[in-house]
This record gives structure tokens, C-alpha cells and sequence, in this order.
């Protein structure tokens, strides 16, 4: 009896000495922030209207108030509505979905801003279990626009239900409110000098491209510019290839190989030269699109599937092809097929399942991402 | 008796001998004075489709082009490189070219030889209860230079077993007979 009441006591002592020590390693956000500040950005940021890519009727006003007021409580400068108002009426500034090399320098000239935030919105449903997806990136503004940070976010109401469906948000403001957080948590993660979102995280083996072609040509210990072309689009959904391309610029800037070239610059360029793409991009759009954007390699593709689902009942689909065409061979470099559902590999009680084809497809060009220069 | 089990013994080799006179190479063919190791680029064209799905030819050329590539022994042309060839020489049905058009169209895009193609079941059938995914497809190969069919072969993959009767289970996922129907493809051109 006295030997186990010893036992107990030094496994209670043990234990309390691990908390201790635990409590130790806990994350003190306000002084990593504090001392993040050393490295902290303080350029002026103007915030464009939202580029809606969800073909529905969405909150996209509010969606760019919630990124003011967060840039603001933050302590970081933005350029006044008025001025950004004037501007774009002025260079007739229409489409918000990118910035290209004119703009942006006449920006910094103009305005003063250092950068320009973009955001895409890419699903919105309010329908319970209510979603939402949707990508920002912060260009800088100046000679040369470079992508500087990006991130996005996608949430379903029902993606992480917990115990006797207590987790369950039924509320779309609830749902836009948190994915929003998560989404300025990491700009102004970045803004701060801390790394934000921007490093690679761990993708399932499921998501990998199940046909993969890669040429011995492609050199891992380079690195590469590149330009992502939006992709041919043989799918149901609206906007599917400038929302497949928006999600390989986001996973390419995250890895250390890839330059990736501002799609605003790439769009401009494309739209100078009349280029019209048939199908995809031929060996001669290509030639044309090295020349201007002086580029490396050439990312295009074709979505054959992107699909969310509405209600409970369903799972996401995405199918889509990607080529590279590289600039010295001008040939394919890179070539592969992709398709996943949402319950993949799902047995019991939905464990595993992913609710939003953006959270699907991020993993999925992560995966092709880090293969190319594997 | 001995004479009965002699008789039946005779009549199920002689049934036996007249099935295997039925059988035959496989279902493809392989111009024997063709060299097939001289081909180094190859345009796929968009396939003919014959099913209800509309995209059913364009996910199985997608399938094919990968697989085909994946294979590293010939070079496949990009989509929209071919897609130009075709508006280039102005073929009027990209899915059944005249050995004229494949003619025209070799020098253009740079290739020796062009895949033709017709997907004529894709999806779902159902017998009964029981439903499984099914595909069937013929492709050709045509030389560039000449306009004449040098290949051609055709699969059918997937459909309902004695298993998915017995079990039901709705037959495997279509991305995987599409799969497996491409890959017998692929073995019949390099075999």
C-alpha cells in the first residue's frame, strides 16, 4: 500500500513538472508579435473592391470592410477611399482581380502606396451548412508588381461538427466572420514580419496527381519564372480556369523554386497581344507570352471538373490537367492528371472528408507544386 | 460405358479445338511495315464522342495524352498546339480527319503521327439492380507523311461482374476504368 501511495505520489509530481514545463512552451502571441514589429512593414496598402469569381450574389462589400477595419486595428496604413476611388476612375481602372506593370507604377507614383491588396472570392453559399472560399494576395505596387504575400481560405459550416453536432455553424455571417479572421491573421502575420501562412505544409499522399510526365529537363536546383495562364475551362463552374490558376500562383509562390509572375501583368500581356488561346496555349501563344513577360516556363492546364456541393448530402470533385512549357526546349516539361472527391479514402462518419473544392484543390497544386522540383 | 466417356471425352476436346480456331491475335492492329521506333512526336486529336456525356472524349483524350507521355517513348504535342495545327489547315471534323488533312497537318505542328480517336460508352450501365461503370474505345494511329492508318485498337474496360451481382458495390470508380482502359491501349501500342 505505502510503495503504490509513492508510485502515485511521484507520477503526481512528474506530471505537475510536465505541465509546468509545458506552460513554459506555450505560444505567447503578443510578445512574438512585439518582437516581429522589428521587421514589420509600414507601406501604405489600398484594398481593391472584390474580385467575385463565385458567379452568386455575395457580401463583397463586407468583405472588404472587414479587411480595412483588421489592417486598421492592426496600426497599418491604408490609403484613403477617396484617393483609390479617384485613381481608378482616372487610369479607368475596371477589372480588380490583378494588377498590372502600368498601374502599379502609376500607383506608387500617384498614391504612394506600397502595395495593393487583392482578394478573390471564389464561393459563397449561405445555404445551411453555409461556405466560403476565397484567396487575397498582396502585390507591390512600383516598376515591377511582385507578389508579396498570399493566402486563402475555405470553410464549410459542417467541416468540423464535433460532439452531437455542437461544432455546426448555420449562420453565413458566423462562417464569413471566422474565415476572415483566419485570412488576416495572416497578413497581418506577414505585415508584422512574421511568416504568416506562407510556408509549405504537409499535403496527403491522396491529393498527388494520379498521371504524372516529367522531363529530365526541369532542374530542382533552379529557379524559375513563371507564368500561370489562366486554364481552358471544360467544366460546369463559372470562372473555373481563373480560379485553377489563382490556386497554382498561391501554392507556387509558397515554394522557394518559383518566381511566379503577377497574373495582372500576365493578363495584360495577354490582352495586349490579342492572344487568343483555342484549347490551350499553343507553341506560338507561348512564344509570344516569353517574349513579353520574359518568363522561363509557362503553367496552363484544363478543368475538366470543379464542383462544390450545396446542402449536407455530396462532396466536393475536382479534375483538371496542367502542362509547363518550358522556354529553352519549348516543349512540355511537365505534364499530369488530376482527380480527386472529397470523400476519397472517407470509411466512418465522414472522418477525413474535405468539404470545399478549394481546400482540395490547394493540396492538389501543392502536391504538383512540390513534384515539379522534387 | 468406356464408349460413353470416350464420346464425351472427344466431343469436348473437338469444342475446345473449335473455340480456339474462333480465337484470334487480339482485338488491334499493327501495320507490320511500319517503324513504329521512328516515331517521335505524336498529335492526339479530339476524340469522336458517341455517348450521352459531353465531356466523356475530352476527359479520355486528357487521360491518354498523360498516360502516353507518362510512357517517356514518344513526345505528345499540347492541346492547343494541336488545336492550332487543326484551325491552321481548317479540318472540318477534327475527329475523323481526311488522310489529305493529316497530310497537311504533320509539317505544321511537327509530328509523325496522328491519334484519332471514338469513345463509345462511358458511364453508367444498369442490369436489373445492379449498376457498374463501363467504357469502350477505338483509337487509330495515322502517319503523318502517307495519311495511312498504321495502328488501330480498341478497349472495353469496366462493367457489371458476377461480383457486383452477387455483392452489389456499383462497380469501380470511373476515373479508374477509364484507367485501365487507357493502359490496355498503351500495351497494344507497344506491344
Amino acid at each position: 500500500m505505502t510503495s503504490s501511495t509513492n508510485f502515485l505520489n511521484k507520477a503526481a509530481v512528474i506530471l505537475i513538472v510536465g505541465l509546468l514545463c509545458l506552460s513554459g512552451c506555450a505560444y505567447p502571441k503578443g510578445a512574438v508579435r512585439g518582437d516581429a514589429q522589428a521587421g514589420a512593414k509600414k507601406f501604405q496598402i489600398a484594398v481593391f473592391p472584390v474580385e467575385n469569381l463565385s458567379g452568386t450574389l455575395s457580401p463583397l462589400k463586407e468583405i472588404r470592410q472587414s479587411a480595412i477595419d483588421r489592417l486598421r486595428a492592426e496600426g497599418f496604413p491604408i490609403l484613403e477611399e477617396g484617393i483609390l476611388e479617384k485613381f481608378m476612375a482616372r487610369h479607368r481602372v475596371r477589372y480588380t482581380g490583378g494588377i498590372d506593370q502600368g498601374t502599379a507604377k502609376a500607383f506608387k507614383e500617384e498614391t504612394g502606396a506600397g502595395a495593393v491588396l487583392i482578394t478573390s472570392l471564389e464561393l459563397y453559399s449561405d445555404k445551411i451548412p453555409p461556405k466560403i472560399s476565397l484567396m487575397a494576395r498582396l502585390v507591390s505596387t512600383g516598376e515591377k508588381p511582385v507578389i508579396l504575400w498570399m493566402d486563402g481560405v475555405g470553410l464549410a459550416g459542417d467541416q468540423s461538427p464535433g460532439l452531437l453536432g455542437l461544432g455546426l455553424i448555420e449562420d453565413p455571417r458566423e462562417l464569413r466572420k471566422k474565415a476572415m479572421s483566419s485570412l488576416w491573421d495572416s497578413l497581418t502575420g506577414y505585415l508584422s514580419g512574421e511568416k504568416g501562412e506562407m510556408g509549405i505544409q504537409r499535403v496527403k499522399r491522396k491529393f498527388s496527381p494520379k498521371i504524372v510526365y516529367r522531363s529530365f529537363e526541369i532542374d530542382p536546383g533552379r529557379k524559375y519564372t513563371v507564368a500561370v495562364v489562366p486554364f481552358f475551362n471544360s467544366s460546369d463552374r463559372k470562372n473555373a480556369e481563373e480560379i485553377m490558376a489563382l490556386h497554382f500562383v498561391k501554392e507556387l509562390t509558397r515554394i522557394e523554386a518559383f518566381d511566379v509572375v503577377e497574373p495582372g501583368v500576365v493578363r495584360q500581356g495577354l490582352l495586349n497581344l490579342r492572344v487568343i488561346m483555342e484549347e490551350g496555349v499553343s507553341l506560338a501563344n507561348a512564344d509570344i507570352i516569353f517574349g513579353v513577360l520574359n518568363v522561363d516556363l509557362i503553367l496552363s492546364g484544363e478543368v475538366l471538373d470543379y464542383q462544390d456541393y450545396q446542402g449536407t448530402l455530396g462532396a466536393p470533385k475536382v479534375n483538371f490537367s496542367v502542362l509547363l512549357i518550358d522556354r529553352k526546349s519549348r516543349r512540355m516539361v511537365w505534364s499530369s492528371d488530376s482527380y480527386n472527391q472529397g470523400d476519397d479514402g472517407v470509411f466512418f462518419f465522414d472522418c477525413g472528408k474535405v468539404n470545399t473544392a478549394y481546400t482540395m484543390t490547394s493540396q492538389m497544386a501543392q502536391a504538383i507544386g512540390r513534384s515539379m522540383v522534387k | 460405358m468406356v464408349k460413353f466417356w470416350t464420346i464425351l471425352f472427344c466431343s469436348i476436346l473437338a469444342v475446345l479445338a473449335g473455340l480456339a480456331g474462333c480465337a484470334t491475335k487480339g482485338n488491334f492492329y499493327r501495320d507490320p511495315n511500319m517503324d513504329f521506333g521512328a516515331i517521335q512526336s505524336i498529335a492526339v486529336l479530339p476524340f469522336s464522342n458517341l455517348t450521352r456525356d459531353n465531356l466523356a472524349a475530352e476527359r479520355v483524350r486528357d487521360v491518354f495524352i498523360n498516360k502516353l507521355l507518362s510512357t517517356g517513348a514518344v513526345y505528345v504535342l499540347p492541346a492547343g498546339e494541336v488545336a492550332r495545327g487543326i484551325a491552321t489547315v481548317d479540318i472540318q471534323n477534327p475527329s475523323s480527319p481526311s488522310p489529305g488533312e493529316i497530310v497537311k497537318l504533320g509539317p505544321i505542328i511537327k509530328c509523325q503521327a496522328v491519334i484519332t480517336g471514338v469513345v463509345k460508352e462511358y458511364g453508367e450501365v444498369r442490369s436489373g439492380t445492379t449498376s457498374a461503370n463501363l467504357i469502350s474505345v477505338s483509337l487509330q494511329m495515322i502517319e503523318a507523311q502517307t495519311g495511312k492508318i498504321v495502328w488501330t485498337a480498341s478497349t472495353t474496360k469496366g462493367g457489371i461482374t458476377i461480383w457486383d451481382r452477387l455483392f452489389g458495390g456499383g462497380g469501380q470508380a470511373m476515373n479508374d476504368v477509364t484507367d485501365n482502359a487507357v493502359n490496355d491501349l498503351i500495351n497494344k501500342l507497344f506491344k
